[in-house]
């Protein structure tokens, strides 16, 4: 996903669980940094390194792919960005070796969905934003791990997006390059991927990077055969998927401000957006390369508030001058993080998986 | 990392080839040697690697040809060392050739997906098969022959060490 959800959408998320617009901004702004905390970011603020959410391309570029790298990569991005489904899966006649990467394909209304959000409960409001950053990068980012991996994160030739048509529906064959710096061509299906690296450990085969940004447009449908999935098709309806994310955001903030007494996975609050339907969908299903514009104006529309465009800078000033660190906003915000990739690294260490590294 | 291994194995090139020149008799046996147990070790490792992994995966059996064929490259490579210093020569051209139309047809791939690299990459192909051509017209000569293979391991490992410094494309995910 991408600035325009994790940003704009999820304030407006956050109004209609209840949220004053303040409290809104807060959220959507601590669920959108997910994305920019890297190490970079944190020396440069003088912050715990391990609190790093996300890692920038030089970053990855220089990242060792042995055990220790792995694991290093392994716990940022299974924590923050491809939330393991189930870290029990079963398969038969799979050696250990394969099921630990099996077991950390992300999906949605997992086990560790639930436990994201209870932990955020009762914490300040960063910590909300990092639960809903996770929550709906389940929903974009589902058939792919946050390790590198080609037995899971590869995908083939036969991959189809489905275009609406006048008639209904028609599929066109996706073309995949890997020109450095050139957009996306949606109307002619064009898009950048990571090369291919036969090497199973190759950082080009992480994530989704090798099915380009497809899981973070939210029009984009398509079919394809995943690497992992005994030559079977999956179809990924991003638009349902992401209305999907949007519904549970809801919910699950309006458990963390006490308005229900329990967050339950698999449920959704479709009756709260029922006025606004018809407008979420005709955002979600818009061929363009970010909906930040539609979702601001959305925002904007319900709280009658203007909402500031994101500004990485924005709270750096005062976490630099603060003696108590804790009491800011980057402070929540990194002990937020640091608390919530624990969690995640100890259920993966504790179901026997050493891709995220020993947890004592 | 890679890139460090790029550089020390286009080192290690630089230094073969320099000893094929110096001293073409016993250079032959030392690239020999290195090549067929490097062969040797990374079929061992594609094999085991299609086994644990990737014969469950969409088109893993790629894997387990690589391995085979590294496997047996290798083998054949370490079978070299007693044989007329000729057959050497034409077995190394002949993957010296293989490498280079490998390289052009790269090349074209990479063309047709936009990638600005696929120059570099068809300039290095197309050098690496007419080394190749060269190599075989003055095969009877052999001293001519293995200074031409020389530089051209040597402009192959200038080639590897220079690609390792270059910008790589990755799909940043958000």
């Amino acid at each position: 996903m991408q600035e325009d959800f994790h940003y704009y959408a999820t304030y407006a998320a956050a109004i209609l669980a209840g949220y004053t617009h303040k409290e809104s901004l807060d959220i959507a702004y601590s669920a959108q940094f997910v994305d920019l905390c890297s190490r970079t970011l944190l020396s440069k603020i003088k912050a715990p390194l391990k609190a790093a959410t996300t890692q920038l391309q030089l970053e990855m570029m220089d990242a060792r792919t042995d055990i220790a790298g792995l694991q290093d990569i392994t716990r940022i991005w299974a924590s923050f960005h491809f939330l393991p489904l189930d870290l029990y899966a079963v398969k038969e006649k799979r050696p250990k070796r394969y099921m630990n990467k099996y077991r950390l394909i992300c999906g949605p209304n997992g086990e560790l969905v639930k436990k994201t959000v209870d932990l955020a409960k009762d914490k300040p409001l960063p910590s909300t934003g990092i639960a809903m950053h996770v929550l709906a990068d389940t929903w974009a980012h589902s058939y792919f791990a946050g390790t590198p991996s080609l037995v899971i994160n590869n995908t083939t030739d036969e991959f189809y997006e489905i275009i609406t048509t006048e008639t209904g529906s028609a599929e066109r064959k996706m073309q995949f390059r890997h020109n450095p710096g050139a957009d996306d061509i949606l109307d002619e299906s064009i898009y950048t991927n990571s090369i291919y690296q036969g090497s199973e450990n190759s950082i080009m085969n992480l994530g989704h990077a090798r099915a380009g940004h497809l899981p973070d447009y939210s029009f984009a449908r398509y079919r394809y055969l995943p690497a992992w999935n005994d030559y079977k098709d999956v179809i990924k309806d991003n638009p349902s998927d992401y209305l999907n994310a949007f519904c549970q955001m809801i919910r699950a903030m309006r458990f963390l401000r006490s308005d229900l007494p329990v967050f339950e996975t698999h449920e959704y609050d479709y009756d709260i957006i029922k006025p606004y339907e018809d407008r979420i969908r005709t955002i979600l299903t818009k061929r363009q390369p970010i909906a930040s514009g539609d979702w601001k104006a959305f925002g904007q529309e319900l709280s009658s508030e203007s909402i500031d465009d994101f500004d990485i800078n924005r709270y750096q000033d005062e976490y630099l001058s603060a003696v108590d660190k804790n009491s800011t906003f980057l402070g929540q915000f990194i002990n937020g993080s640091i608390a919530h990739k624990g969690m995640v690294c100890r259920q993966i260490f504790e179901s026997g998986n050493m891709l995220a590294g020993f947890v004592g | 990392m890679h890139r460090i291994k790029e550089i020390i194995s286009g080192l290690f090139m630089i230094l073969g080839a320099a000893i094929m020149i110096s001293d073409p008799q016993y250079g032959y046996m030392f690239v020999i040697l290195v090549l067929a147990l490097l062969l040797i070790v990374l079929g061992i490792k594609r094999l085991f690697y299609y086994f644990t992994m990737a014969r469950f995966m969409v088109d893993g059996k790629e894997s387990l040809y690589k391995g085979v064929l590294l496997l047996d490259f290798g083998a054949l490579t370490g079978s070299l060392t007693d044989v007329p210093q000729f057959y050497v020569l034409a077995y190394l051209i002949a993957i010296h050739a293989f490498t280079g139309l490998v390289e052009i047809l790269r090349a074209r791939e990479a063309r047709s997906q936009g990638a600005k690299m696929w120059r570099m990459k068809m300039l290095h192909g197309i050098i690496d098969l007419v080394m190749a051509v060269i190599c075989i017209i003055f095969i009877n000569e052999e001293s001519i022959a293995v200074l031409i293979y020389g530089i051209g391991l040597i402009y192959s490992a200038i080639i590897k060490i220079s690609m390792a410094f270059r910008k790589t494309k990755f799909v940043y995910i958000q």
